[in-house]
């Protein structure tokens, strides 16, 4: 499994390093210092798992993410951060607190699948406002198109993400989701709520 | 509710005293007379609502805020209102025992009658303004204690970044292996400044040159995060140091620029900190590379206004901060008043 590590922090990402010695499933491809250096190591590297800091400059954590066209898995490492930290707990997105607890590191790393089906989309990130979730496809129930943005239902949420449906669309299974009501301005999987 | 009730009883005691102690002196004089009593409570009737009306006109066109306050408008007020009064004594008497009222038999009655009210509604007045004042100092003393206690929350809020903090044992944990010495020096400072905020008290001030070293102590620590990102320069003038200041002011305005300026610059800047005495005021500056128009200006505004808040209640307009952006640079100035 390949991992990148985006940290601004030297000392950190040297830490994480020694963190993930313990773990030789995890080959660690990379480590980046900033959202703008992962966006270019990205498609080259095709990491499978990313440890991302989310307070960096220039590009947070999270703005990365919405950079991003294929996600991979994430796990955050944060120092404190409340607002993050909460987003999460609502979410259930795996974060680690610096300093990492190697149990933690261990246990998050169990949670991890392996990406089966490569240049298929397997989740989404969505940010509104305060919140942030990372989706996965099977979860969501309908995409709805809104100029070049996409309006995604999943539980009782609909945020927008800022893709179009048409590249979106590019990306998933066709045989998991079809056009509605013929002028194909949203694609649903047939499942209600 | 409870000051209205107050207000009300008020009223109607006094005037009720006015009106028994006019009624038995009149009764020594003319006799147990039916039209003399309804005059008298009458009068105590018409006089409660009448001051009454005077005391929202007082409060209306604001007669006991400080700067258009008067002794003689408001005995003015109470000449004008006992003329009132007057007059419908006489109008009363005079509906209800026509030829023989007294406005006929006892003319000197009138002006008599006039002064005395005017005398009971002055006393009226000055109840009023006595009450009313005793009132407004008690609400702003709540109010001061309330603001205080505020800042002191909001000072206790002022402590060390937690993010500071597990950032930093993260770093420390990585040196420990790459660098043992440094990984032990870092630990030592790391003690200080938990010490500095957790000993240090609130009420008191410290002298600048003690927070300067708990402040290199930070910015040692903050280097080894940042490394070469964090370029610092200190210019601190001895005598100044010696001036006491508020405890965190200056780490404030440190962990401000480091946080919103430096760090949030992916090649980082410098930082300086001058400190000098000017005239009867010490002068702080805290500059660093960067400008306010980043995208975590609301959070250093907080901060800031924070700082702020903290140094109005504690010197007044005697001391001030401001932020000033410009050429790549923002600074951070302070000016407080030297100790006396």
């Amino acid at each position: 499994m390949k991992a990148l590590i985006v940290d601004d922090e030297r000392l950190a990402r040297l830490e994480l390093r020694r963190l993930l010695a313990e773990h030789p499933e995890v080959e660690v491809a990379g480590e980046v210092r900033g959202g703008e250096e992962a966006l270019s190591m990205m498609p080259q590297l095709a990491p499978d798992l990313l440890f991302l800091d989310i307070q960096m400059p220039g590009m947070t954590g999270f703005e990365l993410l919405e950079h991003l066209e294929d996600l991979p898995q994430v796990i955050f490492t944060t120092a404190y951060d409340e607002y993050a930290i909460k987003a999460f707990e609502i979410n259930a997105l795996d974060y680690l607190l610096k300093p990492i607890v190697p149990a933690r590191l261990a246990a998050a790393l169990a949670r991890v699948r392996p990406r089966s089906d490569r240049g298929r989309l397997e989740q989404v990130f969505v940010r509104d406002g305060e919140r942030c979730w990372i989706v996965r496809i099977p979860d969501i129930f309908l995409l709805e198109s809104e100029g070049n943005y996409t309006r995604v239902y999943f539980g009782a949420e609909r945020p927008l993400i800022r893709r179009s449906l048409n590249a979106l669309q590019e990306q998933l299974d066709p045989a998991c989701f079809f056009g509605l009501g013929g002028k194909k301005s949203s694609i649903s999987n047939g499942l209600t709520k | 509710m409870k000051i209205k009730i107050a207000y009300w009883t008020c009223q109607a005691a006094g005037w009720g005293f006015y009106t028994v102690v006019g009624i038995s002196m009149a009764a020594q004089q003319v006799g147990w007379r039916f039209s003399m009593i309804a005059g008298y409570i009458l009068f105590g009737l018409y006089s409660i609502a009448l001051t009454d009306l005077l005391r929202r006109e007082i409060r209306r066109r604001q007669w006991l805020n400080a700067p258009t306050f008067t002794f003689a408008r408001l005995f003015g007020a109470a000449l004008a209102l006992a003329a009132i009064q007057t007059f419908l004594v006489f109008a009363i008497d005079l509906a209800f025992n026509q030829g023989h009222s007294m406005v006929f038999s006892r003319p000197s009655y009138i002006p008599v009658t006039w002064i005395s009210v005017s005398g009971a509604d002055s006393i009226w007045l000055l109840f009023y303004v006595a009450l009313t004042a005793g009132r407004r100092y008690r609400e702003k003393e709540v109010r001061l204690q309330l603001a205080l206690r505020e800042a002191e929350l909001r000072a206790l809020e002022a402590q060390i970044n937690p993010h500071f903090l597990f950032n930093c044992l993260n770093s420390i944990r990585a040196l420990v292996i790459e660098n043992p010495p440094l990984a032990r020096d870092m630990l030592t400072r790391f003690a200080t400044i938990l010490r500095y905020n957790l000993h240090r008290n609130l009420n008191h001030t410290v002298p600048l040159e003690a927070e300067v070293d708990v402040v290199s102590d930070y910015l040692a620590l903050e280097s080894i995060r940042l490394e070469d990102r964090l370029r610092v320069r200190f210019a601190i003038d001895p005598e100044a140091g010696k001036i006491a200041i508020p405890p965190m002011l200056l780490q404030t305005l440190v962990e401000n620029a480091v946080k919103h300026g430096i760090a949030a610059l992916p090649n980082g800047g410098d930082l300086v900190i001058r400190a000098a005495i000017n005239g009867d005021s010490l002068r702080v500056d805290v500059e660093n590379t960067g400008s306010i128009s980043g995208p975590t200006t609301g959070s250093t505004q907080v901060g800031l206004s924070n700082t702020r808040e903290r140094l109005r209640i504690l010197y007044g307009n005697n001391a001030q901060l401001d932020l000033q952006n410009g050429d790549g640079r923002v600074i951070a100035t302070v000016i407080i008043p030297r100790a006396v």
